[in-house]
């Protein structure tokens, strides 16, 4: 079997949804814009030499729909003669991605996929325009279907998760991601993003705006635990999870390079990380949240590792408290996960999700001269998934 | 030139500027709304920071409830600014209303400056409680002074019906004829020419009347509550009687308008009414003025176990105190009779204290209101009208005196020395027995002037029902009048206990379409009342004992006669017309639903509630849901999300707060149904309407039979979505068990493909869902809840 390396990686600073960053720009052109940037740190490497690009999208319709994998490849390769394909596993989709990447190159099928995810939340509704569900299932199994809210709500529930343990985890995540910022310790995973406006003002004039997005803008910097006590449930009456607990919803996109030993060797690249063991397990929908609780021992196995050889993890926060069931089911230390702050703070864009965090536990593993990490999320539908990674020095 | 309205400026934003805003942007005029620049922002160039004030004021009024706006979007049709920068603007306003503070200086600047801007014509008014209006006109210009008036709008404006048009002598009579019908047409108000006397006419009664209850409470010894039981709907009056309605108004501004009154009219003989009690003196100084301070006449709090409670002042001890129960033999009587007309001359006639206050407190308004004339009004309707429009009473004081008996009252009033003005006298002399009286269907009034009973003016193109009852009823029954209109249009009115239909109603419908399909003279039916809400509802408590008994057959017999009324309604040779306003739920909507047209009035609260009760709509309102969803559809529509939508209104039992909102629930048609603002033109107007369609030509609509349905692929998102407000403690079992049987008829039952069925398939499983509703034990205890209780019981 052959060897595949990371060889590179960026991400773009994650917008809120609707409102924010990208709200005016496409997800196949946010995507195109990280492809690009990323190219540019292999000048030796023919684009046409690139054997697929494998884009992660959970709700791949509409702006996102027309194997928008392939419409990135196209638009940003500067040629006709590398595919793409769409692969949802939804909020692994990004992590999926990179997993089939290393396998292609592993199984000699490829030496060189750019792999990642995008998703832009603006402007397609969570779920998908038009959902629609299978009525004999949807009598028997109401909660394969449920939104995501419920599920946290019964993993709040099941795990006696409390209010308060989930507003102290949401502080913490934007505490540490201020902290993350202020220090400009994402500056080497974020590729600044031109975003062109075209708006109409207030006497009907054709004006413009352009301004560069760098900066994650999700992060609350007067939040408190009182001010997060006090919100209002919003997936169930007298429930626990509210929007100040929850990720937010977000637009974002995240690529890497993955290379065969042989190409590192002929272009000169040097490797930066390699994929020790990615697994996805499943389990009951209605906690998919506590999907890791399953998927981080199981890959661990897989891998040969205990969970003491992860020095750090990005836990993907879909939830506190599913974040929270899982650092107490597993007994992890709280100092090696998210050490700058999560989904509840940083945002969360779907399918671009698992490369995102990829790119930046690198990053910080580098930072912290650090040798062994995982990138693990729910996902929903119940499911779980976990990709262990080697830095390489 | 012919006068238009389109562009209007208000001047002052504050409580009443902001909902005369609204209220001018609901009937669809352009609005302007200026106040000044805050202190702290007048060296700032920011329009946001100099637009604070009236900002923050238009926000905090469209967020009040009641709502001051028909439709949330209609608030765009305000533009705020303020009177240091965009006072140049009112250039091309039609209408410039002044709202400011009640301080003449102030008003003397703020028209200063309208004489810099405002253009030659254009109407300039001042919307004041208590000042002169001829004060005003000192040192302005004369094309200002001929287009300036007072116009005295009640709070909430939206709401209280009353306008006050207060000409002074320089005022150019064109511009106040114009006023007075744009106001009842457009503003849908209710227009009462005043005199320049101080509070003008509806304050100076109505103020009386408050001042005079804070008397006699002392007099004899009562409570607050015991005097809110007894002037409230009781005797025709809002439910919140006299002093909860202090607390909502505020004391200060009742005390300030009646210490205006106790200066200003030195010659009214009651004037010693008008002084404060001590009690109220004592109130003020407590800073207890209602409402706004938390505690005014009543307090609310919670009891030892968190439970709300509401507290009572007891005015001798001063302390706040468990309301006890009011016990009145003549209340207990006067509560068996639906009919105020013969509830007032119970409690006129009570032989217990409270008939002894009854006496007392109709005497002294009588009297106080014949001392009035001429000094406030030359006739009497004004008055009336002004106490019904601005303080929601149901009958006027002459309207009342009428009721109980001219000579009756009379000689009661002399008893208590309330003699009354010597033109009562006088016209009893002449042989007049009452001062309204019906004739030929046309209700008059007795003009002191001209000594002859007169049609009240502005009334001459609407229509009364009830003047028309006693000459133009063609049929009736216990439930409904069938009445001739006149021009070939029959209006079928309905007056049950809160208009809710059973099969009394039901047999009025069919025998009004009998009859106009059956009869040459007539074209069309209109069906309206005039009851205080269209309708609330069918008639639950027939449902309720049929499933008691278990006569499934008779039930589903009942449902059946129902959609085949409102199926009638639709598939009739004469064209049908529904005049809905106030409340108009469940049957009463279905009802309108399958109307040929709807001419709704603004205030039109209309929605499918069965939910409520534990049951679907079944009167045809599930059935015409799903018609109106398959009409919606265009091919590659997200059916799926339109189909979510009629779901939810339904399943949530949505109420539009207006008619206008009623369009957006789906209950009203864009194209076909329209909303008018005027409550007194709405009946004339609907029999215009329903002429129109029958003049146009009106053929029998051929029956529906390609109605799209969902099928399958509807029912999993009414599955999920059920489960997961179930699972998210949004609604109970009982509910899950209603919202799945409502989605399944509203999909047309588990086809497997889209499917086009006919109204009468939908119909028929729509009962059958109805019925076995009704066999549902929780089902029965929501009605029972609702008919004992008259609470929703969410069980």
């Amino acid at each position: 079997m052959k060897t595949a390396y990371i060889v590179g990686g960026y991400r773009t600073a994650v917008g809120k949804s609707s409102r924010g960053l990208f709200k005016f720009t496409r997800p196949d052109d946010l995507a195109a814009d990280v492809v690009k940037h990323l190219m540019k740190d292999f000048p030796n490497l023919d684009p046409e030499r690139i054997d697929d690009v494998i884009v992660g999208n959970a709700t791949p319709e509409a702006e996102q729909g027309l194997n928008i994998g392939r419409m990135i490849s196209l638009m940003g390769l500067n040629t006709e003669k590398v595919p793409g394909m769409t692969v949802n596993r939804y909020c692994s989709s990004g992590i999926q991605t990179i997993a089939l990447a290393v396998n292609q190159i592993k199984a000699g099928a490829a030496d060189c996929i750019i792999a990642g995810g995008v998703e832009t939340m603006s402007p397609i509704p969570f779920g998908g325009w038009r959902i629609v569900p299978n009525s004999n299932v949807s009598k028997k199994h109401p909660d394969w279907y449920w939104g995501m809210g419920l599920t946290a709500e019964a993993v709040a529930e099941e795990f006696n998760i409390s209010r308060q343990e989930q507003d102290e985890f949401a502080y913490n995540s934007h505490m540490k991601a201020l902290n993350a910022i202020e220090h400009g310790l994402f500056k080497d995973d974020i590729v600044p993003i031109k975003v062109n406006e075209v708006f109409l003002d207030e006497n009907e004039k054709r004006q413009e705006r352009n301004y560069v997005a760098d900066t994650d803008e999700g992060p609350r910097k007067g939040t408190s635990i009182e001010a997060l006590s006090r919100l209002r449930p919003v997936f169930k009456n007298g429930g626990s999870v509210t929007a100040g607990n929850s990720s937010q919803t977000s637009d974002g996109a995240a690529f890497v390079m993955v290379m065969s030993e042989e190409m590192v060797k002929e272009l000169n690249v040097k490797p930066i990380a390699r994929l020790i063991e990615y697994k996805v397990v499943g389990l009951a929908p209605r906690i998919m949240g506590v999907g890791p609780l399953y998927a981080i021992p199981e890959t661990l196995k897989k891998a040969g590792l205990k969970q003491n050889d992860l020095e750090q993890i990005e836990l993907n926060e879909a939830f506190a408290s599913q974040s929270v069931a899982i650092l107490k089911g597993l007994d992890l230390n709280p100092s090696v996960v998210n050490v700058n702050g999560g989904a509840i703070a940083l945002g969360h864009p779907l399918g671009c999700t698992g490369a995102k965090l990829t790119v930046q536990l690198l990053n910080e593993m580098k930072r912290r001269k650090q040798k062994i990490g995982a990138v693990t999320m729910c996902v929903g539908t119940g499911q779980g998934a976990c990709g262990i990674f080697e830095l390489l020095n | 030139m012919k006068r238009n309205i389109k562009n209007v400026a208000v001047l002052g934003s504050g409580v009443m500027g902001s909902a005369i805003a609204c209220h001018f942007a609901n009937v669809g005029l352009n609005v302007l709304l200026l106040d000044i620049v805050p202190k702290d922002a007048v060296q700032s160039d920011k329009a946001k920071e100099r637009n604070k004030i009236v900002n923050d004021a238009l926000t905090k009024a469209l967020k009040s409830k009641p709502s001051p706006i028909y439709k949330k979007s209609f608030a765009k049709r305000i533009r705020t600014g303020n009177m240091s920068d965009d006072m140049h603007l009112i250039s091309s306003c039609d209408w410039i209303i002044e709202v400011v503070v009640e301080r003449l200086d102030i008003k003397k600047i703020v028209f200063d400056n309208v004489e810099k801007y405002r253009k030659e014509g254009t109407l300039i008014t001042s919307n004041t409680s208590g000042i002169p209006i001829h004060t005003m006109l000192e040192s302005r210009s004369e094309d200002f002074q001929q287009h300036f008036f007072g116009t005295h709008f009640f709070n909430p404006p939206r709401y209280l019906k009353l306008l006050e048009i207060i000409p002074t002598p320089k005022t150019k009579p064109e511009v106040i004829d114009f006023m007075m019908d744009f106001g009842a047409t457009i503003l849908g108000k209710t227009m009462v020419l005043c005199k320049d006397t101080p509070a003008f006419i509806a304050n100076r009664v109505g103020v009386y009347a408050i001042q005079d209850l804070f008397h006699t409470v002392q007099k004899m010894n009562l409570s607050v509550g015991e005097v809110d039981k007894l002037t409230g709907p009781i005797m025709g009056r809002p439910k919140s009687a006299t002093f909860r309605t202090c607390d909502v108004v505020g004391l200060d501004t009742l005390v300030h308008v009646a210490n205006g009154l106790k200066d200003n009219c030195p010659n009214d003989e009651r004037k010693a009414v008008f002084q404060i009690p001590e009690f109220v003196t004592k109130m003020l100084e407590n800073g207890w003025l209602g409402s706004k301070t938390g505690q005014g006449f009543y307090k609310k709090t919670k009891d030892e176990n968190g439970k709300k409670q509401i507290l009572q002042l007891d005015l001798s001890s001063f302390e706040y105190v468990q309301s006890s129960k009011v016990n009145f033999s003549t209340l207990a009587i006067a509560k068996q009779e639906d009919n105020l007309t013969k509830r007032t001359k119970i409690l006129f006639g009570g032989k217990d204290a409270a008939g002894e206050f009854y006496r007392q407190v109709f005497s002294g308004i009588f009297s106080y209101v014949s001392h009035r004339i001429p000094e406030i009004s030359d006739e009497i309707y004004k008055i009336d009208d002004a106490l019904k429009a601005g303080f929601g009473w149901e009958l006027g004081p002459f309207e009342t005196w009428d009721t109980i008996g001219f000579e009756k009252a009379l000689s009661v009033m002399e008893k208590l020395e309330l003699k009354p003005s010597d033109w009562v006298y006088e016209i009893i002399s002449n042989g007049i027995k009452s001062f309204y009286i019906v004739e030929d269907g046309v209700r008059k009034f007795y003009n002191l002037s001209s000594k002859k009973y007169e049609r009240i003016p502005g009334t001459e193109t609407s229509i009364s029902l009830s003047s028309l009852k006693d000459s133009n009823t063609v049929w009736s029954n216990e439930d409904t009048h069938i009445i001739d209109l006149g021009d070939g249009i029959l209006n079928v009115e309905f007056h049950t206990k809160m208009n809710t239909i059973g099969g009394g109603v039901l047999q009025g419908i069919n025998k009004a379409i009998d009859i106009a399909e059956q009869n040459n003279n007539y074209k069309g039916v209109v069906i309206s009342n005039e009851g205080e809400n269209f309708s609330a509802g069918a008639n639950v408590g027939m449902i309720f004992m049929m499933a008691v008994e278990q006569e499934w057959d008779e039930l589903d017999f009942a449902v059946r006669a129902f959609q085949n009324t409102t199926m009638r309604l639709r598939y009739s040779s004469v064209p049908v017309v529904a005049a809905p306003h106030g409340l108009t739920l469940g049957g009463g909507c279905e009802i309108c639903l399958h109307a040929d047209k709807v001419i709704a009035h603004a205030e039109t609260y209309m929605g499918l509630v069965e939910f409520g009760v534990g049951l679907i709509p079944g009167g045809g309102g599930t059935k015409e849901f799903a018609l109106r969803l398959s009409d919606q559809l265009n091919n590659g529509d997200m059916r799926i999300n339109l189909f979510r939508e009629k779901f939810l209104t339904i399943g949530q039992a949505k109420v539009s707060t207006s008619g206008h909102e009623a369009f957006e629930l789906g209950y009203l048609r864009d194209g076909i149904d329209e909303v008018i603002t005027s409550r007194s033109n709405q009946i004339a107007f609907a029999k215009e309407s329903c002429l129109k369609l029958a003049e146009k030509g009106y053929v029998q609509q051929a029956k529906r039979k390609d109605i799209k349905v969902l099928g399958k692929e509807g029912l999993g998102i009414v599955y999920v979505g059920a489960d997961s407000m179930r699972s998210g403690n949004y609604m109970s079992d009982h509910d899950l068990v209603i919202s799945e049987k409502l989605g399944e008829v509203l999909c047309g039952g588990d086809l497997s493909q889209i499917t086009e069925v006919s109204e009468q398939y939908l119909l028929d499983i729509e009962r059958k869902a109805f019925v076995e509703l009704c066999s549902e034990k929780k089902t029965l205890e929501r009605i029972q809840s609702l008919l004992q209780k008259g609470k929703i019981l969410r069980n």
